[in-house]
């Protein structure tokens, strides 16, 4: 481990006071024996300057899946007070509201697996990679409501069910969204893009439950052995993308309105009692509400496609839950034994409410909220429930995904996007995506283990393993 | 035109040389088409765009930001940048080409232009500039 780091459990770690000048929390992260190999010491000097900022409540958090990101690690956790803190779109990324949601179908594993024209037919239907846009245009007036409204207004428009809103983090849309904060440059990028995955690690992806940790709690989300699911992993597209670019430039110069001084320009952060921080908020949340809309949206093609394809109704293929990954939220917590609202970002983080949390779908109040885990294209998804442990420790927040351990450069080098495919297919895995160069960029062996990712905040405590998914068949950007 | 394309674990990291400014900024802008859209790109649509920013930084994140936003909104894949800076202003000349799916869907979206470390340096050779793409 880096020099200066204290053990504090067997999974768990601090970073001092001191650590870095300036800091004002300690730092705490998650990590096991193994995971500490690949860990980068610049992503634990991301977790300390966060530690610098002003307002930040009892720690600076990283999941066992940290590394560098932009200002904050990918995998960091902050609260910020609400009278002295600050709210930080480095803190949230540019891809506002990444997020990952599961949706069962009724369908047999034998009716799925192996079947390439099924792949072939949801990589037609549902527009992804660069350029990929939507069959319609968005109304002015549509983006407006798609994002005051988020998913509702893709349930409102028939694209969806109410229960799905149940099923969603915050019920698909945060009401804190400032259409008027949007600046014309982001809007003019969402018109085109609802209901597109785009590239990178976003996916969307047939998987079949091969393990179940906790009966109990699968049973209450409706999860059960061999069913065939559907994961779908994207965000806020270029909407989201250029409410992050366009407020961090605001944000520069509110540090120096502000006088607020910062190791990292990254960090570029306003007063969330401000009018460059209400704005940042009010921008970030439209954009969240983007891209619950836009994951609803790929949810009804998807399920619309499966209904035809295999004569079942579209009811038949309920939303087990959708998470945010990339948000910054007011929510209520227990600090040093007394409540109080703070402002938390989890940037490549879940949020992870323990029972009894009154942001648990109906239902669900004793068991945790659920907790969906992407894994890579060829390794395992995992679903989880949150827990008390995580409400105690890390404002109610786990691990996102596996976090990537090889640059894009290694994995041109060492891989081909045809080796891999092919060593997928073997494994009975379809995958369909625009180029080979992105399969080589996402294969399975550039990605932390996601195994030992969720066996890691499983055993420490901050979300309990519930049901372990094997993919079938995958589409990319 | 001079970029090379350095280890990044999450994102893509690039670093120019050049022996101006303005050559600089059209390495950084053409290697981020090519991030995004392959080599396979020609000329033919012409585009310009001015933007006014404090330092040399920030007007090379500005433009980068501007061409992505012009990219994706106007459907356009450009091939290369004519770029002029005159203290706090630059002027840019793009040459590109409609988005073509067959030939354009190879790459990988940028989301956004990182002030990761990014600082534009000048010694004895030219100008040098490491940046990071937020892929």
């Amino acid at each position: 481990m880096l020099d200066g780091v204290l053990q504090k459990g067997t999974y768990e770690w601090e970073v001092p006071i001191g650590f870095v000048p300036g800091m004002r929390v300690p730092g705490r992260f998650f990590l096991s024996e193994h995971l500490e190999s690949i860990l980068e010491s610049g992503a634990i000097h991301q977790l300390a300057h966060v530690a610098t900022m002003p307002g930040i409540v009892k720690n600076s958090l990283a999941m066992p899946d940290i590394h560098l990101g932009y200002g904050f690690p990918i995998g960091g956790v902050a609260a910020f007070s609400l009278d002295e803190g600050v709210i930080s779109p480095g803190g949230v990324g540019f891809d506002i509201n990444c997020g990952v949601r599961l949706f069962t179908t009724p369908v047999p594993e034998r009716s799925v697996a192996g079947r390439r024209e099924l792949i072939e037919d949801l990589f037609k239907t549902i527009p992804t990679g660069v350029g990929g846009k939507s069959q319609s245009k968005l109304s002015p007036q549509a983006l407006d409501a798609m994002m005051t409204k988020g998913a509702r207004w893709a349930v409102e428009q028939g694209a969806g069910v109410e229960r799905d809103l149940d099923r969603c983090e915050e019920n698909g849309y945060m009401k804190q969204a400032n259409i008027s904060a949007v600046s014309s440059h982001a809007k003019q990028r969402g018109y085109s893009q609802g209901g597109t995955l785009g590239s990178g690690n976003h996916f969307l992806e047939i998987q079949i439950v091969r393990e179940i940790f906790d009966s109990k709690a699968a049973n209450a989300f409706g999860i059960s052995k061999g069913q065939v699911c559907c994961m779908i992993h994207c965000g806020s597209r270029g909407l989201g993308h250029q409410s992050c670019t366009d407020h961090l430039k605001i944000m520069e110069g509110a540090m120096r309105k502000y006088k607020i001084s910062l190791a990292d320009r990254q960090l570029a952060c306003a007063p969330l009692d401000s009018p460059e921080g209400r704005d940042y908020f009010g921008a970030m949340a439209a954009s969240a509400n983007y891209a619950w809309a836009n994951r609803q949206l790929i949810t009804h093609a998807a399920r619309r496609l499966f209904a035809r394809t295999f004569r079942i109704e579209y009811e038949e293929m309920p939303l087990v839950y959708d998470v945010a990954h990339n948000v910054a939220k007011m929510e209520e917590h227990t600090v040093d034994g007394k409540k109080q609202t703070v402002c938390v970002h989890r940037k490549g983080a879940t949020r992870a409410f323990g029972p009894g949390s009154p942001d648990i779908p109906p239902g669900l109040g004793e068991i945790g909220q659920p907790v969906i885990i992407p894994g890579s294209m060829g390794t395992s998804s995992y679903i989880l429930c949150g827990t008390q442990g995580a409400m105690d420790r890390t404002f109610g927040s786990t691990c996102h995904g596996a976090g990537r351990i090889m640059s894009r450069t290694s994995a041109k080098r060492q891989l081909s996007g045809k080796d891999v495919t092919a060593r997928l297919l073997q494994k009975g895995i379809i995958v369909r995506a625009h180029s080979e160069n992105a399969i080589a960029d996402e294969a399975p062996e550039v990605y932390k283990p996601s195994d030992e990712v969720v066996q890691v905040v499983h055993s420490a405590g901050i979300s309990r393993l519930v049901a372990r998914l094997s993919p079938l068949g995958v589409i990319k950007g | 035109m001079s970029f090379e394309e350095l280890p990044h674990t999450a994102d893509i990291k690039i670093r120019a040389r050049a022996a101006t400014l303005g050559e600089l900024f059209s390495d950084v802008l053409a290697a981020l088409m090519q991030v995004m859209y392959g080599i396979d790109r020609s000329g033919g649509i012409s585009r310009e765009i001015t933007i006014e920013a404090p330092d040399s930084e920030s007007l090379l994140t500005d433009i980068l930001s501007e061409v992505l936003f012009v990219s994706e909104v106007d459907g356009l894949v450009f091939q290369k940048a004519e770029i002029r800076i005159d203290g706090s202003r630059l002027f840019a000349r793009f040459d590109g080409e409609p988005f073509d799916p067959a030939r354009h869907s190879g790459g990988t979206e940028v989301k956004g232009i990182s002030y990761s470390g990014m600082s534009v340096k000048k010694d004895e050779n030219g100008y040098m500039v490491e940046i990071v793409f937020d892929v």
